[in-house]
């Protein structure tokens, strides 16, 4: 129905003034202006319109607009409930012109057809059809009372009867020609086959299809069926105008409406003269002052090419330039532009007025669970920094400028529920006021988890002695002082009764936007005091070699990093760590040595050492920088792109035997699409070849548990972890490609990890003393499964194959 | 092990009287020279007669030898003193396992060694071996590997059973020196000595018969077939080399685990530092410039030259 307004304005005055009597406003002006207070302004954004949508097929809306959004917020807002909507569109109107509260297509007044009366009439026509219908729908119909089979002119209707319209028909006079419903005039008509309408209402449908400008003369008669309901037939001719070979594209949006003058019956002629130089002056005036449109060239151009083609201008013609316009600006995802008015009729230029939906306002609203209007405990620049500069006051609105709002605000992780949701400016005329209404997380949270687990017993058997309640709590302190700051700790055991056997805490403070809100660098602060256990793939046998007792790295400390991000992915992370790394046997003792099985089978703990100190126990201090550099992005699913990380941990000589180091890595990964495919939904994801690199060194002192391993799933697969060595230098190539099937993808892939020869640099040798080669190659196939991928790897070093299942990317 | 008790040297009243007299006379010239303590690491193939050639020089059953069980699989000192100077054997397994040098025996060796100063190594082998091939060169390898070249400054080749009569009627002595000079190549290979340094690297090589027939003159001693008393003609050797001039040979940390790789390059970590700083500089750069080319939607370029 919005889209009905565009038609309003379309019309030829010199040939239409008698059909518009009624409408003050709908002047007889040679200069077009007379509709410029009609519906024009409804703003096309009303996709969700309700009822009145889904039965109107007349209106112009585009709902895919609105499905793609809910696959958008699919992707992107996962649980929660986040929505960018378009609201039923309040129609706008000026004062005089509707009084109706309006909310939902009008069904404020759509009690009553004519109940509106005088201007007000013409609206609820336009937006109650729907509802008028329904609402009567359930009513008895009267019957014409009539012979069957005879025509009867509109006014010889009963004004008290309710026809019920079998049918409508649309007869070009000027063709000749009934024209099928697929005509686009038969968007025009409101009342619906099957309808019960009142002689009131068909009349305002006729006055409606006379005063939109679109046919020089129409009438409507009906004819009486034999079973009491009654055909319409709508008989018209439809306007045309000289020809024109120019065409122009203006936003009239926010631009004072003129109200035009009141043209008298008796004017001479020589008034009348005036009175169209004087309309004519205006809309110069207007078009000069209007703004340009966003409407590209090539657009331009197909239209010129379709006034040429046309010759003489005609009401379907412009309907036509009409849709292509707004089809341009929907499909570019100005979702509220619209074609109001077509200007400069029977002059060689066509001047197509657009209300493009600029923004007016942005209004940013918290709401509490009831979806009452509160005050937030978040502070607007946090969400303000968050939306693209498109969605501010004075850009057009774009649909897809919503949509990374939402996305942007989303990743804040402060918010149950996110609307953006534009809506028309009612104190300016064609604005647009965004409104992003969001529903804020609970501030704290705390949270038990409890779980019971089997852990290996003698022999690796799980064992029923050994089933120990395990769990975490954790609490969270989120979006401290509305800047988004939050403290989150956690405790996790796995033996509750025993916690001192292994208990992991975190505790961490998040501090963003450490620049100052305002600031367009997005630093982060963190700092954190944690403690973890590792078992260290340092003090693993290699092939053949059973059974080398494990050591267990538990490092405790507190870290502070400030991470910089410069796109969504890519950042930069520095900070300092400092941290005391205790080493321990298998029963929690400290060891100071690795532990090696002698030939005679005794166990002999002068390994090689563990730490730096020398005592089991080392404290240091560091500082760590990390660099990534990720361009990926997925393509129908596949990731390509290429996504490089360069670390360092530089040693500040403070610590147990003053550690004094630089340890760095550099990684390096390519995803290669191998072939250009169609993106899109549903599309299948080209085959990627994956080629990576890994170089890991180390200058200075390096303690046994900062060495690198080589071997394990995200090394050299098909090894365990550790498996090949662990050295100072090491460098590992991988390639892997992968070829989708079906939605997933299999992949064939070949490795290689090598010690460069430093693994007699690290201390004691742990390579050689666990008899492992230094280097290994592996190469292999798998397929992905979900979450899992499934590989069978061949181990290059002994020549024999093993099936794996391991979870998450290799890369 | 590590308190090692040391008896008194009865077993040099077992020699003759020459023999004692000269090892007297020996030690006294150590005495003097202020040298208490002589440390003597015996290593070789196994089965050459290692454990003999110490029971021979200590002139008792020190270490038990089996003549078809290779020796213990652990060193073992045997410490003796006489007239307030200590004699320190030391008898280790040999090194040789399957054709191949057994790393962990040198290993166990080493650290069996640490913290104890090395004044003479003997390396034993055969006298009445016609080749030496490659082994031999591993072995020799495996030794300089663990305490350094240097050590052979302090090396004294032995050679057992030294009472032998040459093959096809070859003159004793030739025989003796044609062995020697085979021996002495794959040290000198094996070692990695160049031949400019051959003058410093000058190694005896002295014949022995550590078995209970061997032939003895008319003052007891046991000789060889060229007639020289071996035992004090090889202890003299070992003093001579004592006091050549060059250092004895300390085992620590440092020799057994090589250098240490933690220090090196330590000095370079500043400049290290330097340039990954300007590597994170480039990569940043980068990424603006990846920011800067990253392809727009028409609708963000279209909305920035919008103006009101």
């Amino acid at each position: 129905m919005a889209s009905f307004g565009a038609q309003g304005q379309l019309f030829s005055p010199p040939l239409t003034p008698s059909l518009r009597p009624r409408r003050r406003l709908a002047s007889s002006t040679p200069i077009l202006k007379a509709g410029s207070s009609t519906p024009a302004n409804t703003i096309k954004c009303d996709l969700s319109s309700s009822s009145s949508s889904s039965q109107n097929p007349e209106s112009l809306t585009p709902k895919k607009p609105f499905f793609s959004l809910a696959q958008a917020l699919a992707f992107s807002a996962g649980a929660a409930g986040i929505l960018l909507r378009f609201s039923p569109v309040t129609p706008l109107v000026d004062s005089g012109d509707f009084s109706g509260g309006g909310g939902v297509g009008g069904t404020g007044d759509g009690g009553g057809g004519g109940g509106g009366g005088g201007d007000g009439g013409f609206w609820s026509r336009i937006f109650s059809p729907a509802a008028v219908a329904k609402d009567e729908e359930s009513q008895e119909w009267d019957s014409h009372g009539l012979p069957a089979n005879i025509v009867v002119q509109l006014n010889k209707l009963s004004g008290f009867k309710k026809y019920k319209i079998s049918e409508i028909l649309f007869y070009d006079r000027r063709r000749g020609s009934v024209v099928g419903t697929e005509d686009s005039f038969f968007e025009m008509v409101t009342i619906r086959p099957g309808g019960i309408y009142n002689k009131a209402q068909l009349q305002k449908e006729l006055e409606n299809l006379a005063t939109c400008g679109m046919f020089e003369k129409v009438d409507l008669e009906g004819k009486t069926n034999p079973d009491g309901t009654v055909g319409v037939t709508i008989s018209f001719l439809e306007s045309t105008w000289q020809s024109a070979d120019k065409f122009r594209c203006i936003n009239v949006g926010l631009m004072p409406q003129t109200k035009p003058i009141e043209m008298d019956a008796d004017m001479t002629d020589k008034e009348k003269m005036e009175y169209f130089r004087n309309q004519e002056k205006d809309y110069k005036r207007r078009i000069d002052k209007s703004r340009p449109c966003l409407l590209p060239m090539p657009v331009y151009r197909e239209i010129l090419q379709m006034l040429r083609d046309q010759g003489k201008v005609s009401a379907r013609l412009l309907q036509k330039i009409r849709d292509r316009v707004q089809k341009w600006y929907h499909d570019e995802g100005y979702a509220c532009a619209q074609v109001v008015n077509f200007g400069n009729l029977n002059t060689r230029e066509v001047v197509c007025e657009v209300v493009e939906g600029d923004i007016t306002q942005l209004v940013i609203q918290f709401q509490d669970k009831l979806g009452n209007v509160v005050e937030g405990n978040t502070q607007l620049p946090v969400v303000r920094r968050e939306l693209p500069k498109q969605l501010r006051q004075g850009h057009v609105f774009n649909i897809e400028a919503g949509k990374q709002a939402l996305r942007n605000i989303n990743s804040l992780a402060l918010f149950s529920n996110i609307e953006v949701n534009p809506r028309p400016d009612e104190k300016n005329e064609g604005g647009i006021i965004v409104e992003i209404k969001l529903k804020e997380l609970e501030q704290k949270t705390a949270e038990v988890s409890s779980e019971w687990s089997i852990v290996p017993g003698r022999g690796g058997r799980p064992t029923l002695a050994s089933i120990q309640p395990g769990g975490t709590v954790s609490f969270e302190h989120r979006n401290i002082k509305g800047l988004n700051r939050s403290i989150l700790g956690s405790v996790t055991t796995s033996n509750f009764l025993n916690p001192q056997d292994d208990l992991a805490f975190k505790l961490e403070y998040v501090h963003p936007y450490l620049d100052g809100v305002y600031n367009a660098r997005n630093r982060t602060l963190r700092a954190s005091c944690f403690n973890s256990r590792k078992l260290s793939p340092v003090f693993t046998g290699g092939p053949g070699v059973d059974e080398v007792p494990p050591i267990w790295v538990d490092r405790a400390g507190i870290k502070a990093n400030i991470t910089e991000n410069f796109t969504r992915q890519s950042k930069f992370t520095y900070g300092l760590v400092m941290e005391e790394i205790t080493t321990r046997d298998e029963s929690s003792h400290i060891s100071p040595n690795g532990q090696r099985v002698l030939p005679s089978g005794g166990i002999s703990a002068d390994g090689p050492p563990t730490t730096l100190s020398g005592t089991g126990i080392d404290r240091m201090a560091f500082a760590q920088a990390n660099i990534t550099r990720d361009n990926t992005k997925f393509v129908n699913g596949a990731i390509v792109g290429e996504r490089n990380v360069f670390q360092v941990d530089q040693g500040l000589g403070v610590g147990s035997n003053f550690p004094f180091f630089n340890r760095h890595q550099l990684t390096l990964t390519r995803f290669i699409q191998l072939k250009q495919v169609e993106e899109g939904a549903g599309k299948p994801p080209p085959p990627v070849l994956v080629l990576h690199g890994h170089y890991g060194g180390c200058v200075g002192d390096l303690p046994s548990y900062d060495a690198f391993a080589l071997g394990g799933p995200y090394s050299v697969r098909g090894y365990n972890m550790g498996e090949l060595g662990a050295a100072r230098n090491i460098l590992e190539v991988a390639a892997e490609l992968r070829i989708p099937v079906r939605n997933t993808h299999v992949y064939a892939f070949a490795e290689h990890g090598n010690d460069l020869g430093s693994s007699k640099d690290v201390k004691g040798n742990p390579t050689e003393v666990y008899r492992r080669m230094g280097y290994g190659s592996s190469y292999g196939v798998g397929a992905k499964l979900g979450l899992v991928r499934a590989e069978y790897a061949v181990d290059h070093n002994s020549g024999t194959g093993a099936v794996f299942f391991r979870f998450g990317e290799r890369f | 092990m590590a308190y090692q008790l040391i008896r008194e040297w009865t077993g040099i009243q077992q020699f003759p009287l020459a023999t004692r007299t000269k090892l007297i006379e020996l030690l006294g010239k150590l005495k003097q020279e202020n040298v208490n303590t002589l440390t003597i690491l015996v290593m070789g193939k196994g089965g050459v007669g290692k454990s003999s050639t110490v029971n021979s020089i200590l002139g008792e059953r020190a270490v038990t030898v089996n003549a078809f069980q290779s020796e213990g699989p652990r060193p073992v000192m045997v410490s003796r003193s006489q007239a307030g100077f200590t004699l320190n054997i030391i008898d280790t397994p040999g090194l040789v396992e399957g054709g191949y040098v057994n790393d962990q025996a040198v290993e166990i060796i080493k650290r069996f060694l640490l913290d104890k100063t090395i004044d003479v190594l003997l390396y034993v082998d055969r006298l009445d071996v016609y080749r030496t091939d490659n082994l031999d060169k591993q072995v020799v390898k495996a030794i300089t590997d663990s305490f350094g070249k240097q050590i052979w400054r302090r090396g004294v080749v032995v050679l057992t059973h030294g009472q032998l009569s040459p093959p096809d009627g070859l003159n004793y002595e030739d025989f003796f020196s044609r062995r020697s000079e085979a021996l002495m190549r794959v040290i000198r290979l094996g070692a990695g000595i160049r031949k400019q340094d051959l003058q410093d690297f000058a190694i005896p090589v002295i014949p022995v018969e550590n078995s209970g027939r061997c032939n003895k003159n008319e003052t007891d001693e046991k000789i060889l077939p060229n007639g020289t008393a071996w035992i004090p003609n090889l202890v003299k050797t070992i003093i001579d080399l004592v006091s050549n001039g060059s250092n004895a040979i300390l085992v620590d940390k440092k020799l057994i685990e090589g250098p240490n790789p933690n220090k090196r390059g330590k000095f370079l970590i500043p400049l290290i530092v330097a340039f990954q700083y300007l590597v994170v500089k480039q990569i940043q750069r980068t990424i603006k410039d990846d920011i800067k080319k990253e392809p727009k939607a028409p609708w963000e370029l279209r909305s920035a030259n919008l103006k009101f």
